[in-house]
């Protein structure tokens, strides 16, 4: 599996394109199969070889196999919400119930940009080649979402050795507004490669406030690529909890093309296992008076690895930009890693650009502070873990939300054991 | 020594000064009272030539027109700001920089420059003056001072460039009762007959410890109101509401 | 008056050129090349095997393109790799039979190398183009058992000590710079510092550019033995020239048990003109093994000259208990560019090392620090704390933080901070208003932005940097 190739009959397996589609999706394919999966000598994946992780656990990847449309949900009952059912990739049912329905236009996916780029990132020419599922969201002008709205990302248990690309696009109209909880249920315990292409627009003034959660550990192995447009005046905040897969990596990118935007990324891990994970941003100020605001927490135990790459990059004409990155980490174990690279690259001089990274373990006084008060040292670890994590959930607006995340980060932490 | 007339000056399109007039002789101390944001603190950043301001009508120090001439050559002409908010420096040793400041004012004005030794002396017995902890000195200009000190230190600053016309920015605020006695005896004690004040205040308290010669009030970018120093203390009874 | 003043001062003080006589290697980089250096430094044959196969390696290695900075390629076969005053060719035995027009190009430069009138307390090696001209305090030294001479003279003189630990820190396969320098390298000093003695004296070596077209690769090796302390200065000049020269340098330390060395440089290569025409390319390996147990290896640079300056002096914490610190200041203006920082590999136990680097960009420049903090498996209780910060002065230059941290130890801790922004305005004003203008309130803040690094400096250079900074950004404001 070291050279892995897709041979180029693949894509008529997927579908019957037109000859456009088909040389877009030939060229790209052919984009991936010189590189192949990316491994530490490629600057962005130094920490994350892929290349010796799919080989290490994949003998074969499937492009398409069989798999099952239908399994049961557990619909969230802690709050009320409207949702999308995504099955393995696949847009499945929905329902807008709390809404004004021809406000919102939901399709799948369909392609129609054929621009022709080798990409930094070989997975993207991979999903370019591959993708044939995914969901469009759009929500016209001026309207604001009255109840969250909850995407059920869920996993078949019959996934195995596959590989799936999927592409999912949201668009927000000028001055609407929309929240969304992107929920992943994993219920394969195969190895699987789940691999994402996403693409946010925010309008004028538009809102997006997004929490991702992953439900529960599983094998799977993912990659997302998402790029934010923001306009003028729109504001995006994102909350992502993972909660370890055998590999996860979020790339994402946030162009603050209009002035006065804002971005706001907080995300919190606990990682355990042999749980490797990276979250890789770059926030590209191309205006000015704009705000960007990126805060990433990590614990890792047993032989863990997190990875934080944080670039801010700040055009010439982006005066007046305030930029801030923040990642700490806990290391639990010996036998755990963290690795960072919090990067500036900045043309304009008047910016307040600032960044601070910190790894070390967890304060020593603290554990013995809460053993005098009767606490074993585990429950005094997992208090002081969860108290370190759950800061993030902390800045969420709504309770029932917050509540609905603490009972998951519980969940994760529970009866945490030294080992 | 300080003539203003008819003087505006606006920041962002947005007028605070609309037309003030103030005529201050060698010897007198003017204090300027007035509510927040009446343009108090943009008077002594006009008058000290802070750029980002928009600024017409007549500014003659000395006989001579002050519009064109930048911040340090009116510094070196002898107008001193101590300042509301004293900027805090890293790495820059107060006592250097208090050397610094002292030979570039006496170079400007024709008068020998002085060694360390010299100018240590004169450091010294003014610090002294003012009670201050030499300590202090050592240390970074402004950088953890206390609001306390940073006052002081812009009082010392006073005492040693031996300016023609001071400007005093909210000088009291965020002052105890000991330390504004110590920064009111600081002034009184430069007092003289060539030398000009101009005391801008909000409260009328450090106007008890220093006497003016005139009162004036600011409000909304104008004078109000002249008086001596019994407008002051009409002004603590009835409140800026109770004027007009 | 006021603009003679600023235009005397922009001139680069050292540009001038020494007129005189020298030898060179053929030009070109061949085994000749090498054959003809070994012979005139008189080499032994381990010293040319050496080099030839640091050579045989070159031919398989490419020019590193990961840096920032891009350059123009480099005819390597343009180049002399030798060159030196014809009268070094046999060695002057005394001060009295070398050159007067030498003596006179180091006075010029502050360095006077007359016993009578040599500095204070600073023990000087002068190395002009690919030569050491002269060593002062050589006796004194000697009485200590402190070796401190030329390394082409310590190949011959202490075989052992260079046997064993040249290329020991750099080895002849590191990177193409660092294996090119191996290959050709010239002159440059050589120390060792016997066990447990405090060098009374501050060591230096000044480098000196002067022939056209020629490279200067120097190299230098400093071995602190058990319980040593060392402090070494370095200083930089060349002339002015439209061409681009090559300055590839590698710099060794060693340091055993309870040893400690102090390295600062003060480098003022020809930065090139305001149109980024000329200017030397300072390509340097630094490297420092603090091998024993609680020893210490601190960097201090400030950097200010070069068209392009691309080096990261690193550290190798193997000792446990050592310490490794790296201080810098890097100044850009006009077209130049830098590409500096550090490493620190944590290897040992309770190993601890501090980063501070202070970037100032103006005019054109471009100005990145890069650094990677690496705290290993079994470097227990092992500490980093870094510190970057960068001030821009206008928008026309940039300024670039790429740290790399790696933490593989739960016991151990790294904090990495890094800012970036420009010249506070206030402080602008409060110094104007102080009766200070516009380039002496510059000066003054960027000192400050630049003490906790000015102040790791010894007395004498402190000075002379804080000067340097003042004059290498005058006409970046206003």
């Amino acid at each position: 599996m070291l050279n892995f190739k897709i041979n180029l009959n693949e894509i008529d397996k997927i579908g019957k394109f037109s000859k456009e589609e088909k040389d877009f999706r030939l060229k790209n394919l052919n984009y991936f199969n010189n590189v192949g999966f990316p491994n530490k000598k490629q600057e962005d994946w130094k920490f994350s070889d892929l290349r010796e992780i799919v080989s290490k656990n994949f003998s074969k990847l499937n492009i398409k196999s069989s798999e099952q449309e239908k399994s049961k949900i557990n619909f969230i009952k802690d709050f009320e919400h409207n949702y999308i059912v995504v099955i393995n990739g696949r847009l499945t049912v929905s329902d807008f119930r709390f809404e004004e329905n021809d406000k919102i236009k939901l399709k799948s996916f369909t392609n129609n940009d054929f621009a022709d780029r080798k990409e930094n990132n070989p997975l993207i020419n991979l999903n370019h080649a591959l993708s044939d599922k995914g969901f469009f969201l759009e929500i016209e002008e001026n309207y604001k979402f009255k109840k969250i709205l909850v995407i059920y990302n869920l996993f078949t248990n019959d996934l195995n050795e596959i590989i799936l690309n999927s592409k999912n696009k949201i668009k927000i109209g000028k001055n609407s507004e929309l929240h969304t909880l992107n929920l992943i249920i994993n219920q394969s315990e195969k190895n699987f490669f789940n691999n994402v292409y996403e693409n946010v627009v925010l309008e004028k003034a538009a809102i997006l406030k997004n929490i991702c959660v992953q439900n529960n550990k599983s094998s799977g192995y993912f990659h997302k690529y998402s790029k934010h447009e923001l306009s003028n005046a729109s504001n995006l905040t994102t909350f992502i909890f993972p909660s370890g897969l055998k590999f996860n990596k979020l790339d994402l990118e946030f162009n603050l093309n209009g002035e006065n935007c804002e971005c706001n990324l907080q995300s919190a891990s606990f990682l355990n296992k042999i749980d490797h994970q990276e979250i890789k941003t770059r926030v590209n100020h191309n205006s000015p008076n704009c705000k960007s605001y990126q805060k990433v927490k990590n614990v890792l135990d047993s032989e863990s690895k997190g990875i934080y790459q944080g670039k801010i990059f700040v055009k010439d004409v982006a005066q007046k930009t305030d930029a801030y990155q923040l990642s700490k980490a806990i290391l639990l174990s010996e036998r755990s890693e963290f690795d960072s690279k919090p990067e500036l690259e900045i043309y304009a001089d008047d910016v307040k650009c600032s960044h601070g990274s910190s790894s070390g373990s967890l304060d020593k006084d603290s554990i013995y502070y809460l053993m005098t008060r009767g606490l074993s040292e585990n429950e005094s670890v997992e208090l002081l873990v969860n108290g370190f994590l759950s800061e993030v959930i902390e800045s969420i607006k709504s309770d029932s939300m917050k509540n609905f995340l603490k009972k998951k980060l519980a969940d994760q932490l529970n009866g945490y054991k030294k080992n | 020594m300080l003539s203003i007339k008819n003087l505006s000056a606006s920041i962002n399109n947005k007028e605070i000064l609309k037309g003030v007039n103030i005529n201050i002789k060698p010897g007198e101390l003017h204090a300027i009272m007035g509510p927040n944001g009446s343009g108090k603190s943009t008077l002594a950043n006009v008058l000290s030539g802070r750029e980002g301001y928009k600024v017409s009508g007549e500014l003659k120090y000395q006989g001579k027109n002050l519009n064109e001439i930048s911040i340090d050559e009116r510094a070196q002409k002898g107008i001193f700001l101590a300042f509301q908010y004293p900027t805090e420096i890293p790495g820059v040793n107060t006592r250097n920089f208090l050397k610094t400041s002292f030979n570039k004012v006496r170079k400007a004005q024709g008068k020998k420059e002085l060694d360390a030794l010299s100018f240590l002396k004169i450091l010294k017995e003014k610090s002294n003056e003012l009670g201050m902890d030499e300590k202090m000195l050592s240390r970074q200009l402004n950088v953890g001072f206390s609001g306390g000190e940073k006052k002081k230190n812009e009082i010392l600053q006073m005492k040693i460039l031996e300016p023609n016309l001071v400007i005093l920015d909210e000088t009291d605020s965020g002052l105890d009762i000991d330390a504004l006695k110590i920064v009111a005896d600081g002034v009184n004690s430069s007092r003289n007959d060539k030398k000009s004040f101009l005391v801008i205040t909000h409260y009328q308290r450090l106007l008890n410890f220093i006497k003016p010669d005139f009162v004036h009030v600011l409000a909304d970018g104008k004078i109000v109101k002249s008086g001596t120093s019994e407008l002051a203390i009409q002004l603590e009874k009835t409140g800026y509401k109770g004027i007009n | 008056m006021k603009n003679q003043d600023l235009q005397n001062n922009q001139e680069y003080k050292y540009g001038f050129t020494t007129d005189i006589e020298n030898i060179k290697a053929p030009k070109g980089l061949s085994e000749e090349t090498i054959h003809f250096i070994s012979k005139i430094k008189k080499e032994p044959k381990w010293m040319l095997d050496w080099r030839l196969k640091a050579f045989n390696r070159l031919k398989k290695l490419k020019e590193p393109n990961w840096q920032k900075p891009k350059f123009p390629k480099i005819n390597y076969q343009d180049l002399y790799y030798y060159s030196a005053p014809k009268s070094m060719k046999d060695k002057p035995k005394s001060l009295d039979e070398i050159d007067p027009k030498l003596i006179e190009t180091y006075k010029k430069l502050g360095i006077p190398l007359n016993e009578q009138k040599k500095l204070s307390g600073v023990a000087v090696d002068a190395v002009f183009d690919s030569v050491s001209v002269a060593t002062t305090f050589k006796d004194e030294l000697t009485k200590k058992g402190i070796i401190f001479c030329p390394i082409s003279e310590a190949i011959q003189k202490h075989p052992e000590l260079v046997k064993k630990y040249l290329g020991s820190v750099i080895p002849i396969t590191d990177h193409y710079f660092a294996t090119l320098n191996s290959a050709v390298f010239t002159d440059g000093s050589f120390v060792y510092i016997p066990p447990n003695i405090k060098c009374p004296m501050e060591l230096s070596t000044y480098f000196r550019i002067n022939a056209s077209e020629t490279g200067q690769f120097e190299r230098t090796l400093i071995i602190a033995d058990k319980g040593s302390y060392v402090s070494y200065l370095e200083g930089c000049t060349a002339p002015m020239r439209d061409e681009n020269q090559l300055h590839a340098a590698n710099v060794e330390l060693v340091a055993l048990d309870d040893a400690e060395i102090k390295y600062s440089t003060v480098q003022n290569w020809y930065p090139g003109d305001k149109n980024g025409v000329g200017g030397i390319y300072n390509f340097v390996t630094k490297r420092g093994a603090c091998r024993g147990k609680n020893s210490k290896i601190s960097w201090t640079q400030v950097e200010t000259g070069s068209a392009i300056t691309w080096k990261y002096p690193s550290c190798i914490l193997q000792g446990d208990n050592s310490v490794g610190e790296f201080y810098s200041i890097a100044i850009t203006n006009n077209h130049q560019k830098a590409d500096t920082g550090t490493k620190m590999i944590h290897l040992g136990k309770n190993t601890k090392s501090k980063i501070i680097s202070k970037g100032i960009s103006a005019g054109k420049a471009d100005n990145t620090y890069r650094g990677l903090v690496d705290i290993g498996r079994k470097a227990l209780n092992s500490r980093n704390y870094t510190q970057c910060d960068s001030l821009l002065m206008g928008n026309k230059c940039g300024a670039h933080t790429i740290p790399y941290i790696r933490n593989k130890n739960s016991s151990s801790t790294i904090e990495h901070e890094a800012t970036t922004s420009k010249i506070n305005e206030d402080q602008l004003f409060y110094c104007n208003q102080r009766g200070l203008n516009q380039e002496e309130a510059v000066s003054l803040i960027v000192n400050g932005f630049c003490k906790d690094v000015l102040q790791q400096l010894p007395m004498e250079f402190a000075v002379e940097a804080q000067k340097l900074v003042g004059i290498s950004l005058e006409g970046s404001v206003g």
